[in-house]
């Protein structure tokens, strides 16, 4: 993460809402996003991505509210006035015409000679490691080109910002992993900010500078990678990104932020500010623990601050890793811990009595 | 191989059915007998010839021509404007107008022209091969109408926010990306409507007052036995321009098909 904290802000959302019908899409967005930052707009299927997206782009009108790009407001700006330029979910890749022709469509209106054109096109094909495929038939590339072809095409105008609508979900998973770094890479090289939606919490994760998380049409948390993963601010974002053991707990105290909490198994346990996320009213309190901040004891092993003995319960091999299953000793509660094993050691069979280790400063409290 | 030998049958002698009588067609206009009988009497030229000197002939199909290219042209433009509203934009009272702009396609042709007679002499409108043209875009809107909706709505809506987000304004993009996508269904539209007009019989005899059209020309040579023969030389040579305009068109047809990727889902309707 290059990313450093006091660039200007090149977007920003003051109270968007937006209704289709009666259904209200975008409920409250505020926040703002970077010049020259990496970031994703991350949620499940229908949580309103694409509708936040499209109204950067322009190509959906907001109901109250505004979108703001480098400090202007883009309410009377229409999409072909914006200084924004999208990949979209499909490619849209004009079926009738060449890889070249694709390319330099965004060109028309430019001033610039023929040949200077035709040149800008085949810089931008060797930027996204098409170069002379320009006389192709656009309908005849695989869906990697394709993207790539849609890539070059709105990067050619230099917008101030790119929008990607989850550009990778149409393609297989090695192709996936791969055009992932290709996007880091060429992101880094042109500086643009690239803003991409994807429901996908590990491509967020290892693509973005900062990651806004949205469920229902509002953004729950946005933060940086780390921060959403150790520090959640709540149980739907800490159970959408990655795997987290929820443990039920009783708050015992409150003095200053600090809360202490007796959590069913691990005892009691003094939470730091940083661990405790604004109440939300979600139910019983429980503290959240993800798998691999937990280590599996050898027998004589000391752990480095807390451990509690379980019986392991269920074991799914994974070659490079183990998930565990382990209940630990609640007197009346029965809780079931995943963890990752360490690699290289023998994989455990079930019924297998462990220790495990864990750290206090790993929990979260959700209430 | 042969397990339905039913149904082959049946669809032998359906197709038979369907293409025997335009094979006489040209076997009697080819035959030299002014009797349309077996057996065949010779082979002659003349039918050709005496349909050729006819100058009401050239009458009628100038104008036939004209009311077919005009209703094609007409009806067309109409039904791009009728399906790409429908199919893109939302507007109050949708449903019940394009099932208005529909309604010809299902009203009894004769119903048709007997009340456009009424109106159109009410209001004091002489009848011309403009009125005939009037009534053939009324009947052929609804046939351009249906084949653009579907060449509309198989086009990707991205398409043209890509074009929209790449500077173009929406009159360049309907020029650019639009237009040309739909460029088959509008040949299929063209054609249809086209072919529709030229053989149109009853709108044609009620709005045409007596002008010369094709269709009704025909008609009228068949009360005199001795022009059948011509007339079917004529009609050997409209089966035999249909075909080769609708090769044309079919060609331009997968050609388009072929240059954008697409898939082939059949014929122009
Ligand atoms: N044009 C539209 N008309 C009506 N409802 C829409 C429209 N576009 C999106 N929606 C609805 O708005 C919600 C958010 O959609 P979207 O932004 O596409 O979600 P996401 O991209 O996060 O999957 C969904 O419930 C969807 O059904
Ligand atoms: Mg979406």
């Amino acid at each position: 993460m290059t990313f450093s904290p006091d660039r200007p802000t090149m977007i920003e959302f003051r109270d968007v809402h937006k209704y289709y019908g009666d259904y209200h899409a975008l409920r409250g967005i505020n926040g703002t996003i970077r010049a020259g930052e990496f970031f994703s707009l991350l949620g499940p299927s229908g949580c309103g991505k694409t509708t936040l997206l499209r109204t950067i782009a322009g190509f959906e009108g907001i109901d109250n509210g505004a979108v703001l790009i480098d400090g202007k407001d883009m309410a009377k700006v229409p999409a072909n006035a914006r200084p924004t330029n999208m990949v979209f979910q499909s490619y849209a890749i004009f079926p009738h015409m060449s890889v070249a022709e694709n390319v330099g469509f965004g060109l028309r209106r430019d001033p610039r000679s023929r040949t200077e054109k035709a040149a800008a096109v085949e810089e931008a094909l060797e930027m996204v490691g098409l170069k002379g495929y320009g006389a192709r038939a656009a309908h005849a590339l695989s869906g990697g080109q394709r993207q790539r072809v849609a890539l070059a095409r709105a990067l050619i105008l230099k917008p101030k910002v790119l929008l990607l609508d989850e550009p990778l979900s149409a393609l297989d998973k090695k192709m996936r992993e791969h055009m992932q770094v290709e996007l880091i890479k060429l992101q880094r090289q042109v500086g643009i900010t690239f803003i991409l939606v994807t429901h996908d919490q590990e491509e967020a994760l290892v693509m973005s500078d900062r990651i806004a998380v949205m469920f229902e049409g509002q953004i729950a948390q946005l933060a940086d990678p780390e921060t959403l993963y150790r520090r959640p601010n709540g149980r739907k974002v800490a159970d959408f990104i990655g795997t987290m053991n929820f443990i039920p707990c009783q708050i015992l105290s409150e003095t200053g932020g600090r809360i202490e909490v007796e959590a069913k198994g691990l005892g009691r346990v003094m939470l730091d500010e940083d661990q405790v996320p604004p109440a939300r009213g979600e139910g019983e309190p429980v503290v959240g623990l993800r798998p691999e901040t937990l280590t599996m004891l050898y027998p004589g092993q000391e752990p480095q601050e807390r451990a509690v003995a379980g019986r392991i319960d269920e074991v799914i091999y994974f070659g490079d890793m183990t998930y565990y299953d382990v209940f630990i000793g609640g007197t009346d509660v029965e809780v079931r811990l995943s963890m990752r094993n360490v690699p290289g050691r023998p994989v455990l069979d079930v019924g297998t009595e462990v220790q495990l280790a864990w750290s206090p400063s790993a929990l979260v409290l959700f209430r | 191989m042969n397990r339905a030998p039913g149904l082959k049958t049946y669809a032998v002698i359906y197709l038979l059915f369907l293409y025997g009588p335009i094979l006489i067609l040209p076997l009697f206009a080819f035959n030299d007998a002014s009797i349309v009988a077996f057996p065949l009497a010779g082979f002659t030229t003349k039918w050709f010839a005496e349909m050729w000197a006819d100058p009401n002939l050239w009458k009628a199909l100038k104008n036939s021509l004209i009311i077919a290219l005009s209703t094609a042209t007409l009806s067309t433009v109409l039904g791009i404007f009728a399906a790409r509203s429908s199919v893109r934009y939302k507007w109050p009272g949708k449903p019940v107008v394009m099932g208005f702009i529909m309604l010809p396609l299902v009203l009894p042709e004769m119903i048709v022209a007997m009340s456009l007679l009424i109106v159109l002499l009410g209001i004091g409108i002489n009848l011309s091969i403009f009125t005939v043209i009037m009534g053939h875009v009324l009947m052929c809107t609804p046939f351009a109408v249906a084949i653009l909706t579907s060449a509309f709505q198989s086009l990707d809506r991205s398409l043209e926010e890509a074009a929209l987000d790449l500077g173009e304004s929406a009159a360049s993009t309907f020029r650019l990306i639009i237009l040309p996508l739909v460029m088959p269904g509008i040949l299929s539209s063209f054609l249809i409507t086209f072919t529709i007009s030229i053989d149109e019989f009853i709108v044609a005899n009620f709005l045409g007052s007596g002008q010369p059209i094709l269709s009704v020309y025909i008609f009228g040579q068949f009360r005199f036995p001795a022009k059948v023969p011509s007339m079917l030389a004529l009609g050997t040579i409209l089966v035999g321009v249909s075909v080769v305009l609708l090769a044309i068109a079919e060609y331009f047809r997968r050609r388009g098909i072929a240059r954008t990727g697409g898939k082939d889902t059949g014929g122009f309707l």
